[in-house]
């Protein structure tokens, strides 16, 4: 015969890892970034990141990550702004939409070159000094 | 007359054993057909070894011949291969350029390329010039890699008044996506930046 105090502790233990889990689960946040900018006869114009909140949750499997150093800030756009180079070159990694058209009239020539990395949804885990970015394609 | 008949017995017996002259004869006969013989015999063995050596030289003819029908069957077979050669130069052949890469099956490609960009006139550091310039010379260098892989489309167009080019236009467009380019170098030297950037291609990226 089971004594009522020991399916008690069952239950507690049942709720208190579906707690944890849940929190774990609020902790990994969702983000839409999309990267542009322009190269016009070799010169950059227009760089431009843009970085919000997910209204709704993303679908896809995730792929490869980067983790970058937080400094125990929870604010993506501010972990992004300190280790800018280092998630500049990751996007470029991902891979970017090229797109180039090239003018030649009478000898003089123009370029415009345009790298945009569509929308797309990043899963960021923030840990207590690092955040995970993995984008989810 | 007992004794009388022996003493004929033995008469006629003894002239029986007794050799007469033509018996002689008849044994200088057999002696002079012997010695013939022999000599028969002797050139009879040196017929038989002539023959041998008749033989002999005819298998070694046989197999010399056999060698000359091994050099003509050889021979035959150069012609042939000669002859299929010929045939595959004068066939139509399709143009490969030289030095140029494929993509196979279980080969890789590398692409390497090196992007230019330069600086704004108004920066506010060098610094800023130089993160600038490097952001321009990899998108020149996305831009070649693009280039390189898919191809560049072109347009042109030429504006002729009077017997004269008013206006000669080119136009280059290309449109592609890039992934996992590596920057090898960058450098920056008097306002330039270049940024060398390498991608390797798989048969199976583009396998359908």
């Amino acid at each position: 015969m089971r004594s009522r105090d020991g399916n008690r502790s069952i239950t507690r233990a049942i709720c208190s890892i579906i707690l944890l889990s849940s929190f774990a689960s609020l902790d990994a946040k969702e983000f839409l970034i999309s990267y542009r900018y322009m190269v016009k006869d070799a010169t950059l114009y227009n760089e431009t990141l843009h970085i919000s909140d997910s209204m709704k949750k993303c679908t896809g499997k995730p792929q490869f990550a980067l983790i970058l150093t937080s400094f125990g800030d929870e604010n993506l756009k501010l972990t992004i702004k300190k280790n800018a180079q280092e998630f500049i070159d990751y996007i470029h990694k991902l891979g970017l939409h090229v797109e180039h058209q090239e003018s030649t009239t009478n000898y003089q020539n123009k370029s415009t070159t345009i790298l945009t990395l569509k929308t797309t949804c990043f899963k960021v885990d923030f840990n207590e000094n690092f955040a995970k970015i993995t984008p989810l394609k | 007359m007992k004794y009388s008949l022996i003493l004929a017995a033995l008469l006629g017996a003894s002239s029986l054993v007794a050799q007469t002259p033509q018996t002689i004869g008849n044994y200088d006969k057999i002696d002079s057909l012997e010695t013939q013989v022999s000599g028969i015999d002797t050139k009879v063995s040196s017929v038989e070894t002539q023959v041998s050596g008749i033989d002999t030289k005819v298998s070694t003819v046989e197999t010399q011949v056999s060698g000359i029908d091994t050099k003509v069957s050889t021979v035959e077979e150069k012609l042939a291969s000669l002859e299929a050669e010929i045939a595959e130069m004068k066939a139509p052949k399709k143009p490969v350029r030289e030095g140029e890469q494929t993509l196979s099956d279980g080969a890789d490609v590398l692409i390497s390329v090196t992007g230019q960009g330069v600086a704004p006139m108004n920066t506010s550091s060098p610094a800023q010039a130089y993160a600038l310039a490097k952001r321009a010379a990899t998108a020149d260098a996305y831009r070649l890699i693009a280039e390189k892989v898919k191809g560049v489309r072109i347009d042109g167009q030429d504006l002729i008044k009077n017997m004269m080019v008013k206006r000669s236009t080119i136009r280059t467009s290309v449109r592609a996506m890039v992934r996992h380019a590596n920057v090898v170098e960058t450098t920056f030297k008097e306002g330039l930046c270049e940024v060398e950037m390498e991608i390797v291609l798989s048969h199976a990226q583009f396998a359908q």
